[in-house]
Order: structure tokens, then sequence, then C-alpha cells
């Protein structure tokens, strides 16, 4: 994929619920354009609605007006099973008790490619294992997935997507859990992959200020508007400033952080 | 494999088992197309106890992947086959022509009172209670509520059934018991043809969804983002359990914990998440139960047979209890 | 099936009666009468070498019945009835369902027939007990459950069997095995006499017709002897009946065969008005408001004294009857494995019930006379 070529596409869509009696925009007029190669986080107060966003770009919902493209086709006109094989999802939810192994779970991401029955060929088994590799969890290969914490539990997640090949990874607040060192940990190796497989990753996070320092981009959400762009332009463009509905807290535009009064 | 042939062994053992004692020679004669010393012993053999061995492996195989595909669809380790509620359905439409048959019109009563009545009944009662979950699956997103919809499903029809009893004289209460525990004997060849027919389609569409399901085992939302079309996965999955467990009840009754149990067994043995291996595993073992179960209700020698529900029961409620106080995270993560 | 064969014989009938008269004489089946007089679900007609045995009412609310011929070794069979089922008779083997079948094979002679019972520990009967325990009466399975296997291996010729619908999985499969069975409906039977009657069906299965009506007679004669007994009389005394299980009450129906005993018996049962043919369920104040003062109780339960009455229930000691030591129940005859001498001989011998009943409402009518299946509670 070049560089450049946009992979995802928002064309001036307004998201929200279609009630029977109205249609409910949380917000209108979007346009946003995500890159092969670029890290993303998506920025935005709680409620503002930041997961009605990605449920709207993966296809999940139906936006109220405008269409989502993916790779010049419209979203919502992919089968599951075509769209499985462009874009995959990382998320924090629990996962349903089972006996998974780390291997047969990163295994799992190869479902769009194999067979009726599943079964794994050798060039399978060749991307399970890159994917194990560039997660660096090769040697937690044999654990069950309840026997992890939940930082290695994170990366076992982003090996799956990985396996599944896609050039397109969204993850739903994959840093919310976990502890400073494990944040950076992750948006490292997000960033990493982004560089150099050439994926476009859009992450979703309440970690502003790490977001500031290590991605290429930003999509800012506020009441007014959705802003995408470079964290140096958002700052720029003062687009934190009056992010939380709360006059004590401001952002400090030198630092890259907010200041609390 | 072991299974296999402990499969065999085992279908062996439940034909030369029974309350006429037989030696070992004369079954294996009459099974392989010769006379027994006595034409009766012949009989038994070829038109009793080998058709009811046929009928313990159906059931075996067919309750026992139903209870694969409910445990995974469901997330919940205690789902057996029947957890939609469709046995509870089959019991109340053979309550109806067993306990009250006084109360249906007469047009129904003559359909549901000649010689297959109670399996005409059976299936009706299933399939009404499989219309309405299939319906509201349909509207409802959320997997869960279904569970608790067939729940709810089996106490009210509980409920009616237990009044229905209040009300029955002794004869027939002893006669709706003695279905309710179930029984895989005295079924005519043509019978164990059908039902060997149905399970067969009804494990075939099971062998559709193993993909899907190993996909579900991480959730829903990651199923779909692989590629999975949720909606007919569940769909048919509900289906082929209906169909399985539906059929398997009509003809031989409500067989308890032979479903809940063997995927766990299964699972235990193989040690592996992959429904691929589990189905193929769930049906030996299935099997292998249910001969077993069926060897022990019949102590050998006397006329006493027990009812195959109650052994199910006793061999399964322990095991049950076992895995409850496994200390595996696996199973309460 | 059934309809598609019930459709043929049909034809049959009509095409059979198309034909000439002339080439059927001697063959044809002549219209014989049906000798029975009480029993409203049995007819029997006799012919010459064939017995035609109708069980119009095998359970209750049964919409059509059974047809039997009872062939004598070689007779010949019409054409019209050879759609029915035919059992060769007499029968060397038998295996019956009900204790109260038992009676009637000992009374035709015929108990060393008898090859398997489901359930043999409830066969009261010396006599049939001592083959039980040579081991020439096999053990069968229970009613609900025959053993399949059991049966298939003693091949009887036939198996008189009750069911209360069409749907008995293991009758069926025995029938398709090509093993005879005869439904019998006498339970549903409510008039003792009618009841009594169906010896004769028991008489048409071994040949001895002429014997079971002897037999019969003269179990009617006795029991019109001791009704007419009762015929004129000043007073009657006021009966109840049952007992409680759970918390329920049940009371015979006015029309049940314990209750037409009473009448007979010249009794005033207080329920005598209710109709049906089974037990009400009523609650204990119902009773104890309507028979606190009745004279008499006839059958409670189970029970076989009056402080094991008491123990189940303090309230029974209410009741005037009880007080007065007036409680008579059937429970304390039993046989030596446990089973009730009532449930097995009485609906074979009304005779001796009505005149057990007569014993105890009206005593100076029989003096002298010995209980047969009542006793007094103590």
């Amino acid at each position: 994929m070049k560089k450049g070529t946009t992979i995802l596409q928002a064309n001036n869509i307004s998201i929200g619920y279609n009630n029977k009696k109205e249609n409910n925009a949380i917000a209108s007029n979007i346009n946003l354009s995500l890159k092969p190669g670029t890290l993303i986080a998506l920025i935005g107060a709680n409620g503002i609605g930041k997961s009605t966003l990605l449920r709207t770009l993966t296809g999940i919902q139906k936006p109220l007006s405008g269409t989502v493209v993916l790779n010049h086709k419209e979203v919502m006109d992919y089968t599951p099973a075509d769209l499985a094989q462009h874009l995959s999802i990382v998320l924090t939810e629990s996962l349903p008790p089972s006996n998974l192994t780390v291997y047969e779970l990163v295994a799992l991401g190869r479902q769009p490619y194999t067979n009726w029955v599943g079964r794994l060929s050798p060039e399978d088994h060749l991307k399970i294992d890159r994917a194990l590799q560039l997660t660096q969890i090769q040697h937690l290969s044999g654990k069950r997935h309840f026997e992890i914490s939940d930082g290695q539990l994170q990366k076992v997640l982003i090996a799956r997507a990985l396996a599944q090949d896609t050039p397109l990874i969204i993850l739903d607040e994959p840093t919310t859990h976990l502890d400073l060192q494990h944040k950076v940990n992750v948006l490292r190796l997000l960033k990493k992959l982004a560089s150099e497989e050439g994926k476009c990753i859009l992450y979703s996070t309440h970690d502003l200020e790490l977001a500031l320092q290590l991605s290429d981009e930003l999509i800012v959400m506020t009441p007014d508007s959705v802003f995408q762009n470079t964290p140096d332009k958002c700052i720029e463009y003062k687009v934190f400033d009056g992010f939380f509905n709360d006059e004590g807290i401001t952002f400090d535009s030198s630092k890259g952080t907010f200041i609390i009064k | 494999m072991i299974l296999g042939i402990a499969l065999l062994v085992l279908f062996l053992v439940n034909i030369s088992l029974g309350a006429v004692r037989i030696p070992l020679n004369d079954v294996l004669q009459s099974i392989l197309g010769g006379e027994a010393s006595k034409t009766s012993w012949h009989y038994i053999i070829v038109n009793y106890r080998l058709p009811k061995a046929i009928t313990a492996v159906l059931a075996g195989m067919g309750l026992s992947v139903g209870g694969l595909l409910m445990q995974t669809l469901f997330r919940n380790p205690l789902a057996g086959p029947d957890v939609l509620g469709l046995n509870s359905g089959a019991s109340l439409g053979v309550a109806f022509v067993i306990l009250a048959s006084g109360l249906l019109p007469a047009v129904l009563a003559e359909v549901f009172l000649s010689p297959y009545g109670i399996v005409l009944a059976s299936v009706a009662g299933s399939f009404m209670v499989l219309l309405a979950v299939l319906a509201v699956a349909q509207r409802l997103r959320d997997t869960m509520t279904i569970l608790i919809i067939g729940l709810m499903f089996t106490s009210f029809t509980g409920a009616i059934v237990g009044v229905l009893t209040y009300f029955s004289t002794a004869e027939q209460l002893q006669k709706y018991t003695f279905w309710a525990m179930g029984s895989l004997g005295n079924l005519p060849w043509h019978v164990v043809m059908l039902l060997a027919i149905i399970v067969l389609i009804g494990l075939t569409m099971s062998v559709i969804t193993l993909k899907p399901l190993d996909a579900l085992l991480l959730g829903e939302r990651y199923a779909r983002s692989m590629g999975i079309n949720f909606k007919r996965t569940r769909f048919i999955i509900i289906l082929a359990t209906s169909l399985l467990t539906g059929c398997i009840t009509a003809f031989a009754g409500p067989i308890a914990f032979v479903g809940l149990v063997v995927p766990h067994i299964a699972k235990l043995l193989f040690k592996t998440s992959s429904h691929y291996v589990l189905f193929w595993a769930t049906i030996l073992i299935g099997a292998v139960l249910m001969l077993l179960c069926d060897i022990f209700t019949q102590l050998p020698g006397s006329s006493f047979v027990l009812p195959i529900n109650a052994i199910t029961s006793i061999i399964g409620a322990p095991i049950v209890v076992a895995l409850l106080l496994s200390k595996r995270k696996g199973i309460f993560n | 099936m059934r309809k598609l064969y019930l459709l043929l014989v049909i034809l049959f009938l009509v095409f059979a009666g198309c034909k000439n008269d002339i080439s059927h004489k001697g063959v044809h089946a002549e219209k014989s009468v049906n000798i029975i007089k009480y029993a409203k679900g049995l007819e029997i007609y006799k012919y010459d070498g064939f017995t035609v045995v109708k069980v119009t009412r095998p359970w209750p609310d049964a919409t059509k019945g059974f047809t039997y011929i009872m062939q004598q070794k070689g007779a010949v069979i019409p054409d019209s009835l050879k759609e029915s089922i035919i059992i060769p008779i007499p029968l060397k083997s038998v295996v019956v369902t009900s204790t109260t079948h038992i009676p009637s094979l000992e009374m035709l002679g015929v108990e060393n027939t008898l090859a398997g019972f489901p359930g043999t520990d409830y066969i009261s009967s010396v006599k049939t007990r001592k083959r039980i325990e040579a081991g020439n009466v096999k053990e069968a399975g229970a009613n609900e459950s025959l053993n399949t296997e059991v049966l298939l291996d003693l091949a009887p010729d036939a198996i008189v069997a009750f069911s209360i619908n069409n749907t008995n999985k293991t009758l069926n499969s025995l029938e398709q095995s090509g093993l005879k069975v005869i439904y019998n409906g006498d339970w549903t039977e409510q008039s003792p006499l009618g009841k009594a009657e169906w010896i004769k069906f028991f008489g048409a299965l071994y040949g001895k017709g002429k014997e079971a009506d002897r037999l019969f007679s003269k179990v009617e004669r006795d029991y019109n002897e001791a009704l007419n007994l009762v015929k004129d009389l000043k007073s009657k005394p006021t009966v109840m009946a049952g007992a409680l299980y759970q918390d329920q009450w049940y009371m015979p129906q006015g029309g049940s065969w314990g209750a037409l005993f009473l009448k007979d018996a010249g009794a005033d049962y207080l329920w005598a008005k209710s109709d049906g043919t089974g037990s009400i369920s009523l609650s204990f104040e119902t009773v104890l408001e309507k028979a606190q003062n009745s004279d008499i109780w006839i059958g409670p339960s189970q029970y076989t004294s009056l402080s094991e009455m008491k123990e189940a229930n303090p309230h029974y000691a209410q009741f005037k009857s009880y007080k007065n030591k007036q409680v008579y129940s059937y429970s304390t005859k039993k046989g030596e494995t446990g089973g009730l001498l009532y449930f097995e001989v009485a609906p074979n011998r009304p005779d001796l019930v009505l005149k057990d009943l007569i014993s105890i409402m009206h005593p100076e009518l029989l003096p002298g006379y010995q209980l047969n299946f009542f006793e007094k509670l103590k």
C-alpha cells in the first residue's frame, strides 16, 4: 500500500442513533481521512460519542448522513467475511471462560483465511509466528489466556489482530487498565507496527498527554467539532481549550498537559 | 483410537446383557446373520437389543453435540441441550396427551391418541417452544436474554404440568412419570432408521457451525470482526440443537445430564479448544457413556429395569459437582 | 395406519356382502346374541367353534374398542371376521397384568397357565404364591413398563393387559413381535355385577365359557339373595368413606364401584348423589361438616388401627364413627407379601363384599357372619 493512499475515509458524516421519532445526531459534519503507516488517537471527554464514532467507522452502525468508505467501497456494503480481511479490532472487554492457549487465541485471527473447517495451512502458521514475534510474546505461546497478566493479554489480543493481517486495526481504549509503564509499552508497540509494518492504527484513549507524545495524528472530539490533525497542529489551533466542561481544568500549550487550578 | 475401540466393545457388551441371559455365542450368531439356539433369543437380540443399542448411540451423540453447541453459544458451562426449553415444551405436549386428554378438543384428541400420539405430542410441544425461541432470537441481539427466556419457558411449562398432575389419576401419573424417566428400548426398526436420519442431519448442520463456534470463544464482537455472520450462525446452532434434542426426546423421552456432561469430559480429555476436535471427541464419548448407562439400567438376570434418566443422573450429577468444585480457573474466569 | 386398515375392512365387508349368499352357507356367521347382561364394556357372542369377544371400553373415554376372535382348534372363521385379532384357544400360557385377574384364573382352574406377572409381590392368593415361589411365575416388570425381554423370552400365548390409552410403547413393540396382546377393560366397569361378569372374558380365553357362565350365575344368585335381605328396611345408617391424603380427602363419587356397593347394601352414603365414577377431593372441613355424625366409616385408605389414624391426624377423632369405633377397613387382610386381598378378590366376588357390607350396616340380618374383606378397626 503506497503511503499516502487513504484507507478509511469519512465523508461529511453525522453520527447518532436513529430513533423512530427523530434523528439524534451526536456529532455532525465529520470528515476524516486515515492513511497507512499512521498511529491515530481518538480523544474526547466521556460521553462525547467516541464509541458511536468507532461503531460508525467500523460499519456496526449506519451514519445518519454521509458515507464511510473503506478502500473505495462503502463500509456498509462489505460482507462480514470480506470486511474481516480489511479491518480488525482489539477490545478491552473480558473474554468468556475458555481454555484457549495464547497460540490458539492468536491463531483465531486467521479465521477469515482458513477453509470451512478452520484448518490452518503452513502459511497461516507463518503469519501467527510473525505476529507473536512482533509483539514479543513467543515465550507465552503455551500458556492459557487466563494465566497471564492483563498487560500480556493486551499484547496477545494485538497479536491476534496482527495475525488477521488487515491494513486497518482499531483498538478500543487499549491503555485504560494498565499502569504507566505498560501504557507506554503498548503505545510504543503500536507505533512500531504503524511505521514498520505500514498498518493504519486507530485507537481511542483517555490518556491525552501520552497520545500527544506518541501518536502521529489525533482526532479530537469536542462539543463543537471533530478535528483531525497532528498533535502540534491541534495544540496550535487551541483545540483543547474548553475540552472539559470545567473552568478549573485548562490546557497549557507549552507543557502539553492539563493544569488543574 | 482408544475411544473407537471402547465404543465397539461397549456396543457388544450392551447387546449381550439384558433381563434374559443369552450366551455370547448366540449373541454373535444372531448379529452375524446366523440363528441362535432359541428363536426368542434371536428375536430379542435382533429386534430389541440391537435397536436399543443403536438408539443409545444416536441419543448419546445427538445430545452431547447439542450440549457442546449450547455451552459455547451461551458461554455457560452448565448449559445442556435442553437449555432452550425444548424438553419442557415436549413434556407439556406429552402431559396434555397423558394427563389431560379430556381437555383436548376432539379433533386433536383423535390424532394424539393414536399409537404415535406421544411422539407427535412431544414434537408438537418442542416445535412450539422452538418457534417462540427463534422469534425471540430474531428480535434480540443479546444471546443471554435467549438463555433466560429458555429458562422461563422451562419454569412455565413445568408449572402447568404440575397443575395437570394434581388432577390426574394414579395410572395417568405413573404413565407420565415413566415417560419422563426416559426409555431407549421398544422402538421398531423403521423408527430407529428415522431417528438415525434426523440425527445425521442435525450432526451435519452442527459441523457447519464448528468454525464460527471457535470464533465465538472470544465473544460475539470479536467473532463478528473475524467475519462470522453471527445471526445466521446462531440460527443454525439453535436449529441443529433443536432437531437433535427434539427428535431424541420425542422417541426416547427427555434424557438428562448426558448433553451437559459429555462436552466437559471431552474438553478434559483432549485439552483443546478446537471445536472440530471436540466434535468428534464428543460424539464418541457421548455414545460410549450412553451405552454404559444403558447397560446399568438392566441389572443382568433380573427383570427390574431402572429408567435411563435415573442412571444418567446418578452418573452425571457427581461429575457436575466435581466440575463446579474444580479449581481450574478456566471455568470461573 | 389404523384408519387405512379400517377402510380396507369396510371395503371388504361391502364386497363380501355384495356376493351371492348361496356360496357362503355354513361359513356365514349367523348373528348370535350378546350373552353379557351387566358389564357395559364387554360383549361376547358364541358361535360354532369360535367366540367373538368385544372389549368396547378398554379405557375411560375410549373412542373405539377391540374385537378378539377366540378360535378353537380347527374352527373355521368366516371371511368377514378374518380382519379381527384371532387368538387360538385354549391358552396354554398367559401373562396377566392385574391382581384382579388371578381369582378369575383360579376359579376356572387354569391358574397353572400363569407364566408371568408384573409385580408378583402384590399377589395374595396362596395357591399362586406357591407357584411364584417355585419359580413358575416370572417377574415381568411393572405394569406401565413391562420388561420386553422377559416377555419376548416367555412368549406366552397371550398377554392380558390394560392401558390408559393407545400409546403404550412396550405393548406396541410386543404386538409387533407377534405376541397376542388382549386389552382388558374390567377396571372401567363400575357396577358390582358388571365387574364380576368379566370372568366370562377369561372363560372365553380357555374355552370354558359354560364353566364361567355357571360360576357367574352363582355369584349373581347369591348377590341378588343378599339384595333381597335389605329390600324392606326401616332405617339406613349414614356412611362416610375415604381419608385424607396430603391435604385432600378423597371421597368416592356416587357412580363409583365402592359407592354402588354401599347403595346396594342399604346404606345412606352421604355422597351418593355426587356424579362420577372416581373420587372427589374435598377439604377436611367439608367432610367434617357433612359427616361428623355419620354412623359408620368405611374404607379409611391404608390405615389398619385407630391409633394409627389418630397419629396420622388427630382430627380423625372428631368423627362420631371414630368415637364409637365403627370404622371398618379393608387394608388389614393382606397376602404374605403385602398385597391387599380386597383389591385382588373383591371384583370377582361382589356377593361376598355385599354380604360383608350388609353385615356391617345391618348386623341383625346376618347373625354369626364372619367378614371376608373388612375388619372393624381397634
